[in-house]
């Protein structure tokens, strides 16, 4: 699988202002990735890096090894972008914004057509195509912006924070699409502040101030910001010795009613958790319970976040 | 070519959509020209309220003072036995002029001596005074030749001929100038704002995510504008000739065309403002500061060849400068459009050089 982006070093100074700082992102080809972070951390100005909306104050950028800046024209045919505030034209009904953005993208008559009534009967929008973008609802409007944001069937489709502002049905209305999509073979670079929907991605990289503090699965993240995997077991008896043998690193440990509930950290819960338990049982320890703890991407974040910056400090 | 007839149509759409397009490009021009209509059509016919002060009393200088009110040109407000009065009501704009008849008038006359009259205006208006000054000059020179008889002195009579005359009214002469302002300021602001209103409303960031080039925007927007200000032009032109009475001598064909090379440069010069600025305010703002010195140096109120060479070294760059000479010759001289052939090309020119200039300068970017 190639490189879907290839982004290089961007940093993007406004004024004195460095709003991207050094960003390196490599997208393979059919991936959900998710760029998460807060507000103001640098994430659409990155999709604009990429999108070439945005020149760069250095770095470069390449999507599916295309210089986008150099050839702009080849890149954009392959590319579709739904920008983070509604962008399509107020005044113009749906049909006519899908319309306009068809042949914009060179697709006209019985093709355009054709791929109208589908994308209307595909995203729900097919009672709304007279009515003007402006006098949509929230959701509607959304719907149709990523309505246009595929209609020249891409191969990379970059969202921005698609889902802000939309409620709970819809979003994992869109979250489905994008998974759809990648099934069909598309990558899908998706911007979200909301760390819970980062759990669909197949990758993410999480960025703060500008940078990104981390990459990786989203299980790589999680066992980044700890060291590993989190594993609990409620026990009966001194299982000191065995975890010392394993060496494993005891967070935590409280005993409650005979029974000690203790908090292991270990390199990948799914591969030791039967030995462990074994071993346990073998030395003559009771094992009642023991079970990977879930740990949420949003505690990841905010650990990975705060150690980023006491390392800055 | 599809992408391009789309952005067209989508424009055309846009503005006939919008109230506030719709009434500066419909509405303003018609109302304009009816204001423009009614200030400018019915003349006045120069009838000037004037003070006589009359020093001498004597026979003739009654004479005199009735050529004044025979030659039709003139009111007499007031008469005063005191110079003074009489400065003081020019002051006042109680008249706008006031003749002084000296003392020893009427026997100088009749002496056959020369003797003078004062003629006192209102520096401060100087075009009432040229219009005041005139006519005072053409009663003077009606009674001269009365005087010359009656009392057998010579008389120089000066015979006035023109070409292109005898007289061509004040709504024709200021027809150009209108159609000018019109054909230059409205579609120049119009469009000057629509690039920056794009990039306001963010819609620019979507259309420009698609594989089109500055130049599908620019001559897509070029194109619109130009089918809705053209309709916009034919009616206001059509309602001057047919409901106005505006008198055009040569080709109404050619004069439309010369408007239509105006009216094309007018969208290209907005067009390149539009690529260049910021935001509606500042486009709208610059599209007011071009067309200042187009008012001030391309023979609104005089010709340029008249003012500063400075002046005139501007206006040749301007092309409401080109518009006005080529308007005026075909309107009021019954020129035709190869009589004005460099002028037009002139227009044309500047035309492709702001277009040009505008899709080069136009970046696909949201900095
Ligand atoms: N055109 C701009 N000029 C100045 N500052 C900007 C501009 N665009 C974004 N910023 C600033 O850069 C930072 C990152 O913004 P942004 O990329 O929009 O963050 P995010 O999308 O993650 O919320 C913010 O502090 C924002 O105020
Ligand atoms: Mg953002």
């Amino acid at each position: 699988m190639g490189l879907a982006i290839e982004a290089v070093n961007l940093t993007k100074v406004f004024g004195i202002f460095k709003a991207v700082n050094n960003v390196t992102l490599k997208v393979e080809e059919g991936v959900i990735f998710g760029l998460l972070g807060p507000n103001g951390a640098g994430k659409t100005t990155t999709i604009r890096m990429i999108l070439g909306l945005l020149k760069p104050t250095s770095g470069y950028v390449k999507v599916f090894g295309i210089d986008v800046t150099r050839e702009r024209k080849r890149a954009l045919n392959l590319v579709g972008y739904m920008p983070q505030q509604f962008s399509l034209y107020e005044d113009l009904t749906v049909e006519e914004n899908l319309r306009l953005y068809a042949s914009l993208y060179g697709i006209n008559g019985l093709e355009a057509e054709k791929r109208i009534r589908e994308l209307l009967d595909e995203l729900m929008l097919a009672e709304y195509r007279k009515r003007p973008a402006g006098k949509l609802s929230g959701g509607t409007r959304q719907r149709l912006a990523l309505a246009a944001a595929v209609v020249n069937r891409p191969r990379l489709l970059v969202v921005d924070e698609p889902t802000a502002g939309v409620d709970p049905p819809l979003r994992r209305y869109f979250w489905e699409k994008f998974r759809k999509l990648r099934d069909e073979g598309v990558t899908v670079l998706v911007t979200t502040h909301y760390m819970d929907e980062a759990e669909n991605c197949d990758k993410i990289a999480l960025m703060s101030r500008g940078s990104v503090a981390a990459e990786g699965s989203p299980l790589e993240i999680k066992r980044l910001a700890y060291g590993g995997d989190l594993l609990e077991l409620e026990i009966v008896g001194n299982p000191q010795p065995i975890v010392e043998e394993f060496g494993f690193k005891v967070l935590s440990s409280e005993t409650r009613g005979g029974v000690e509930k203790v908090t292991l950290l270990v390199p990948d819960a799914s591969l030791v958790l039967a030995s462990l338990t074994r071993a346990l049982e073998r030395s003559g320890v009771k094992v009642v319970r023991a079970y990977p703890v879930p740990v949420s991407l949003e505690d990841a974040f905010i650990r990975l976040t705060a150690s980023s910056y006491s390392l800055k400090r | 070519m599809g992408a391009l007839m789309a952005l067209v149509a989508k424009d055309i759409k846009q503005l006939l959509r919008d109230p506030r397009s719709l009434v500066m490009v419909l509405l303003m021009p018609i109302l304009v020209m009816f204001m423009f209509a009614a200030g400018y059509g019915e003349e006045r016919g120069g009838v000037v309220p004037v003070a006589v002060v009359n020093l001498d009393g004597g026979v003739v200088s009654w004479q005199f003072i009735e050529a004044i009110r025979g030659s039709g040109n003139f009111r007499i407000v007031g008469f005063s036995p005191a110079k003074e009065i009489g400065i003081e009501m020019v002051r006042k704009s109680e008249a706008y002029a006031a003749i002084v008849i000296p003392q020893g008038f009427s026997d100088s006359i009749i002496a056959g001596k020369s003797t003078r009259i004062v003629v006192v205006l209102d520096a401060s208006y100087a075009t009432v005074s040229e219009i005041v000054w005139q006519a005072v000059a053409i009663a003077v020179q009606q009674f001269t030749k009365i005087a010359a008889e009656q009392y057998s002195t010579f008389n120089i009579d000066v015979m006035r001929e023109t070409v292109y005359g005898p007289k061509v009214s004040n709504l024709d002469t200021f027809t150009s100038v209108v159609m000018g302002v019109l054909l230059h300021l409205v579609p120049m602001s119009l469009i000057a704002v629509s690039i920056s209103r794009e990039r306001e409303r963010r819609t620019f960031e979507q259309l420009i995510m698609t594989p089109i080039t500055s130049a599908h925007i620019v001559i897509g927007k070029l194109l619109a504008y130009s089918i809705v200000t053209v309709v916009d032009m034919l009616v206001t032109l059509g309602l001057s000739v047919l409901l106005l009475g505006v008198s055009v001598r040569g080709p109404l064909m050619d004069l439309t065309l010369v408007s239509l090379l105006l009216l094309v440069c007018s969208l290209s010069l907005g067009l390149l403002i539009s690529a260049v600025s910021r935001n509606q305010l500042q486009a709208y703002q610059a599209s007011i500061f071009f067309f200042i010195p187009s008012m001030l140096f391309s023979g609104f109120f005089m010709p340029v060849e008249l003012l500063s060479p400075f002046a005139h070294a501007i206006g040749k760059f301007l092309p409401m400068y080109y518009f006005i000479r080529a308007f005026k010759s075909i309107q009021l001289r019954g020129w035709t459009l190869a009589d004005v052939a460099q002028d037009c090309a002139i227009l044309a020119g500047e035309a492709l050089f702001f277009l040009v200039a505008a899709i080069r300068m136009l970046r696909l970017r949201v900095e």
